[in-house]
């Protein structure tokens, strides 16, 4: 059961980093296109919809012979992302800053640019661990409630940590990059676990 | 046992309704939830003065004497019109970030009927409210634009003489209008000589206040600070170019100003408050940038930072 309690951190660790990332988002955006009403509708969405294509892409991803090792290569891209953000955020945002496509559909682009595929490959990670758990550990569907539970606790935590103290710690680009670490970080132990399953 | 809770449920309702009501002598003349804010239009019978708040018994956004809505009520208000003395010339085109109750472009327009006035606010509904409870008038040189401050003044192809940054409300800063890169936007938005003048509530010296203070003194290169007296609000004045401006200068002028202009402010004695900000020092103080501005964790925050 060892093996199910690092599923689970990182399952908790991967919903903080989810919403510590839309608290940042949200500072990446007002510099080009404010804080208005359309800008936290914009990005509250496209978070959404990158999480629900996760959601669905991730529960195709399990069924074909799911292991932990894929699931670690799954939580690197992001972490990729997030330590290549700020060579991509600033020109992109000036450069939709610059189209003016209004203030609906400017915070809406740069929203999809910037959050969106982070997002959905974050969003895979829990239908992914549920069936890898359920079939290869032979746990039940308590499982899937628990992993639930945990990824939401984790975006609670990631929520309040950012908003409340580690915006006032370091700048958002630094505080983005240490998220791309702490996703790497979390990915090695999914190489040595060895957990796999076939489905037939 | 539903019936108990339900009864229960009233008191707990009546008891919060009971703790938001108003002083004996205020009523609410008008309430609602705009995409921004809780808006609430105030008026006090006893003093006959009319506010707008931003939470029924907290302080307030902006108001008017009932009785005499062309003076200025609030002492940040008066305050903000000491920016003119910076002026070496009238100014011709001028732009507020934040509209309030619009007691300040209001009474800019009145005694200045010939400039261009623009205002820039976020929030649609303060528009009617200001027109509506404020007697706030647009006309041909004056006009609402709503947009996001920053935006506006990204967006801007025109040069201000005096931009007037007044759009930090007690309980929430919007971090975008603080940071140095939007003051370096608002500096590029002024011609030569152009002054922006800032509306601070801060007590005196805690993270935000010294943060604000060397932001300000690295996007301008020269600041001027004036402290309210019966509000805790700081008024900064900031030149975009020339030569530092001494104080009898500013109150002769401010002097001249207030007669020339017939204001029923005593201008020249806000001048004299003047405070050079060579006094204000704080090299530990962070700057506010884009990247980092806290500034509504700063608020609650004791400085740390010294000379």
């Amino acid at each position: 059961m060892k093996q199910g309690m690092v599923i689970y951190a990182i399952v908790f660790i991967c919903g903080a980093v989810v919403m510590s990332f839309e608290i940042l988002g949200s500072r990446v955006l007002a510099p080009n296109f404010g804080s208005s009403v359309f800008v936290w509708g914009s990005l509250i969405s496209v978070f959404l919809a990158g999480l629900s294509a996760g959601y669905y892409v991730g529960g195709r991803l399990a069924d074909i012979n799911p292991s932990s090792k894929k699931l670690g290569l799954m939580i690197m891209v992001p972490g990729v992302f997030f330590l290549a953000f700020p060579l991509y955020s600033a020109p992109i945002s000036d450069w939709i800053f610059m189209k003016d496509m209004g203030v609906r559909l400017s915070p809406l682009i740069a929203s999809i640019a910037l959050f969106l595929l982070p997002a959905l490959f974050l969003g895979i990670v829990s239908p992914y661990t549920a069936k890898l758990m359920i079939c290869s550990l032979h746990t039940s569907g308590k499982t899937i409630g628990t992993l639930y539970a945990l990824s939401t606790f984790g975006s609670i935590i990631g929520t309040l940590l950012t908003s409340f103290y580690l915006i006032s710690v370091a700048g958002v680009n630094a505080l983005i990059m240490a998220q791309g670490v702490l996703l790497f970080i979390i990915a090695v132990p999914l190489f040595f676990m060895g957990l796999y399953c076939r489905v037939d | 046992m539903m019936r108990t809770f339900l009864v229960a449920l009233l008191f707990v309702f009546a008891w919060a309704a009971g703790s938001l009501a108003l002083e004996a002598s205020e009523k609410l003349l008008f309430e609602k939830n705009s995409l921004y804010q809780y808006i609430a239009v105030v008026e006090d019978t006893a003093k006959n003065e009319r506010y707008v708040r931003n939470q029924k018994r907290d302080y307030a956004q902006g108001g008017i004497y009932v009785n005499a809505p062309e003076k200025l009520l609030f002492e940040f208000t008066q305050l903000g019109f000491v920016s003119l003395a910076f002026l070496d010339r009238e100014p011709r085109d001028v732009l507020f970030v934040g509209l309030g109750a619009g007691a300040m472009p209001k009474y800019f327009n009145k005694h200045y009927p010939e400039a261009n006035t623009d205002i820039a606010e976020i929030d649609p509904d303060m528009v009617p409210v200001a027109r509506k409870y404020f007697y706030f008038r647009e006309n041909e040189k004056m006009r609402v634009t709503v947009e996001d401050g920053r935006i506006f003044v990204k967006r801007s192809r025109k040069k201000y003489d005096l931009v007037i940054l007044d759009a930090y409300q007690n309980d929430y800063i919007p971090f975008h209008l603080t940071t140095v890169e939007f003051l370096k936007e608002v500096r590029s938005r002024l011609k030569e000589d152009g002054v922006v003048v800032s509306n601070i509530t801060s007590p005196f010296r805690n993270k935000f206040f010294d943060s604000m203070v060397m932001t300000y003194k690295k996007a301008f290169p020269h600041l001027y600070i004036f402290r309210g007296k019966k509000s805790g609000n700081f008024i900064f004045v900031a030149t975009a170019n020339g030569a530092v401006k001494e104080k009898q200068e500013i109150e002769k002028r401010a002097m001249k100003i207030q007669s020339a202009r017939k204001l029923d402010i005593d201008l020249a004695e806000i001048a004299s408050r003047v405070e050079m900000s060579d006094d204000y020092e704080w090299s530990r103080a962070k700057i506010l940038t884009d990247d980092f501005a806290p500034v509504n964790l700063y608020k609650y925050q004791k400085s740390g930072a010294q000379k």
